[in-house]
């Protein structure tokens, strides 16, 4: 394998490259896997209420409206709510949704089944001036249970970290609902300021449904009868987020195939010029009686190596890059890349699985070798 | 009682006998045995005739059992009208005319003859490195062409052994490897294929090379490893070909020297040679010309 060492090392590089791609986009397809699913699970059994078509920005409500949707039938309770970014100005490009600040006045919490635990405890309706923190944003804000953390220049006293969920709370402040009225207050242009109290403020409502009530058949009853608001259901968030993973997916797709292509066909070119100056070689063994198993395997050996160092190193260098990466984005919060059990094993299964396919060829070419003409080769 | 039909059946039973070798043994035996419980009861029901052919079929078969019982003990290879033909450029190249030729165990045969006279051709045929066009070969009284082909690796790591004129080791094994390749090949497992590639070496008188690579040894020493290699699984047959040709007068005197230790130790050698000086050393020597035997000489 290291008789030609550049040949073989420029191989095992080719295979390297690939699999450092597939590492890393992969490591990305599955942070956003791991959010999406988080977010389906999140919005599985409730509707939201916004001001307007999207799913995650809004324009300001009128808190009064929670009646007025309280009144459509198969509603449990409405909770208002208010999202916006922890940062008034976005300082950085974020992957996935911004740090935000999260907040609610906590009616019909007791039906929510997102399952979340704290470290501390869980911000109750009347702790003013408290706040509970996600994993994520633990350095960023440097917040430790008992501590005081500044948001928008106020600050607030942390009574609980989020144990990491994995998907959006992670990256979210939770505060109470008139504490982060006074911060959306803030943000509305002047001329709507002027329209407007801090506490008739929200840009949201979650809604529980009844028992046996269909969570994307309320939305549309809401949004039948409840002017000026979009209501959306779990349906609404898969399809919005299925283009987008569609898109991530295809590029992995594609970062896979180059990969199989690039490093295929370098490790079929290795060891076909391998086999070509071996064919004396293969000749004498075949003549002191090597069996199509013995020559097979040999080859094929060969080239699962190729495939399995390359799958290795490829799959260090996009380790290390993710976990670099990762380390110097932790403290903005906007953590970009998992890299999980399943990517990293997959990797290097695949390239020693590409390395075989790849062997395959040149080994049963070497298998077919005349005996004769094969010792005769100079 | 149709003795013919019994008469015949026995000649069927002698023809699998001799075509397929020993384990086929104990059937013409058994046939035999028949076939004599068949003259007798025939002879004692006073059917002359029959009987008569009987007893002439149990004879031959009776002495076609003597033969190749004892042919057995002693031949190692036998070729029967071998004719190869190949297209060259268009015309019909009769590498080998029809060559037939027994090679009895303990042998020690030169093949001479000039270039093109199809020397090789019949090493190779008879080597099993290739097939003849026409023609059978016996390995040990077995009809090769009644072995599958997927048992012929297994025939040339256990019962033949080869030589060739570029020595043909594998430059990135050592001595040593090289030589344990037949037995690893005959799944023998590792520490009794390193201990019989030792004593191989050993007799080849390169014990202190043992894990030198091919590029550290002479052409001499190369060759002698290639001769262990040959002769460690003990094969019916060691087949060289220009075993000598790239090695110097002295060096050719030492590895024929070496090749006839191990003849008299009963490994049976056929040398493919122009060099009479080798040819000299060989107890047989068969001379070859278009294909054919020409003619053959006996020390």
């Amino acid at each position: 394998m290291f008789r030609r060492k550049t040949r073989t090392l420029l191989t095992i590089f080719g295979i390297t490259i690939g699999i450092f791609a597939f590492t890393v986009m992969g490591s990305m397809a599955e942070k956003i896997s791991l959010l999406v699913s988080g977010g389906t699970k999140y919005y599985a059994d409730k509707v939201t209420v916004s001001g307007s078509d999207s799913l995650f920005i809004s324009t300001p409500l009128d808190i009064n409206k929670a009646d007025e949707i309280a009144r459509v039938q198969g509603i449990r309770a409405v909770s208002s709510t208010i999202f916006t970014t922890l940062k008034k100005t976005m300082d950085t490009v974020s992957f996935g949704p911004p740090p935000g600040i999260a907040a609610s006045d906590y009616k019909g919490r007791q039906y929510d089944t997102f399952p979340i635990s704290y470290q501390g405890r869980e911000l109750q309706a009347a702790d003013q001036g408290k706040v509970t923190v996600g994993s994520d944003l633990i350095d960023k804000l440097g917040a430790k249970i008992g501590g005081k953390v500044k948001i928008r220049d106020r600050d607030f006293e942390v009574v609980g970290i989020i144990n990491k969920t994995l998907t959006a709370p992670d990256n979210e402040v939770f505060m109470t609902l008139p504490d982060a009225q006074k911060i959306y207050f803030e943000d509305l242009p002047q001329i709507v300021q002027a329209q407007t109290k801090p506490s008739e403020l929200v840009n949201g409502f979650t809604v529980y449904p009844n028992p046996g009530v269909d969570p994307n058949q309320l939305a549309e009853k809401i949004n039948k009868e409840v002017s000026g608001v979009k209501a959306s259901g779990p349906k609404a968030f898969q399809d919005q987020i299925a283009s987008a993973t569609g898109i991530f997916n295809a590029i992995l797709f594609g970062v896979a195939l180059i990969s199989l292509i690039v490093g295929g066909l370098s490790v079929i070119n290795t060891m076909t010029m391998s086999i070509s100056e071996r064919t004396r070689e293969i000749g004498i063994k075949k003549a002191i009686g090597a069996k199509t198993r013995h020559i097979m395997s040999e080859y094929l050996t060969e080239a699962a190596l190729i495939g399995l160092f390359g799958g290795l190193l490829g799959w260090g260098l996009g380790a290390a890059v993710v976990l670099a990466i990762n380390s110097a984005t932790e403290k903005s919060g906007n953590v970009i890349f998992l890299l999980s059990a399943r990517i990293s094993i997959f990797a290097i299964c695949f390239a020693v699985i590409l390395g075989v396919i790849a062997g395959f060829y040149p080994a049963y070419h070497a298998v077919k070798i005349n005996i004769v003409k094969a010792i005769r080769e100079q | 009682m149709a003795s013919a039909d019994t008469i015949l059946k026995l000649d069927n039973v002698m023809k699998i006998y001799i075509l397929g070798g020993r384990k086929n043994a104990k059937k013409a035996q058994k046939a035999i045995q028949k076939l004599q419980k068949q003259y007798e009861k025939l002879s004692s029901k006073g059917q002359n005739a029959p009987a008569a052919e009987a007893a002439k079929t149990l004879k031959q078969a009776q002495l076609l059992f003597t033969q190749e019982k004892y042919e057995d003990s002693y031949r190692a290879v036998t070729g029967n009208g071998l004719k190869v033909r190949r297209r060259d450029r268009g015309a019909v190249v009769h590498a080998l005319n029809g060559v037939s030729l027994d090679i009895k165990a303990g042998d020690l045969m030169a093949v001479m003859g000039p270039s093109g006279s199809g020397k090789s051709t019949l090493l190779n045929m008879l080597g099993q490195l290739d097939q003849p066009t026409a023609g059978q070969i016996f390995l040990k009284n077995q009809n090769v062409a009644l072995i599958k082909r997927r048992h012929l690796p297994e025939i040339r790591s256990k019962e033949l052994g080869f030589v060739f004129q570029a020595f043909n080791l594998v430059p990135t094994l050592t001595a040593l490897e090289n030589v344990m390749l037949p037995l690893k090949y005959s799944g023998i497992r590792l520490s009794r294929r390193r201990q019989m590639a030792k004593e191989a070496l050993k007799q080849v008188g390169l014990a202190d090379r043992l894990n030198h690579r091919s590029n550290e040894l002479s052409g001499g020493q190369q060759q002698r490893v290639a001769i262990a290699r040959s002769v460690v699984n003990s094969p019916s047959i060691v087949f060289g070909d220009e075993l000598t040709g790239e090695l110097d007068t002295k060096m050719t005197a030492d590895v024929m020297s070496l090749v006839k230790k191990l003849n008299r130790q009963g490994q049976t050698f056929v040398i493919v040679t122009h060099n009479p000086e080798v040819a000299k050393v060989c107890r047989r020597i068969i001379y070859m010309k278009d294909g054919r035997i020409e003619k053959e000489l006996k020390k």
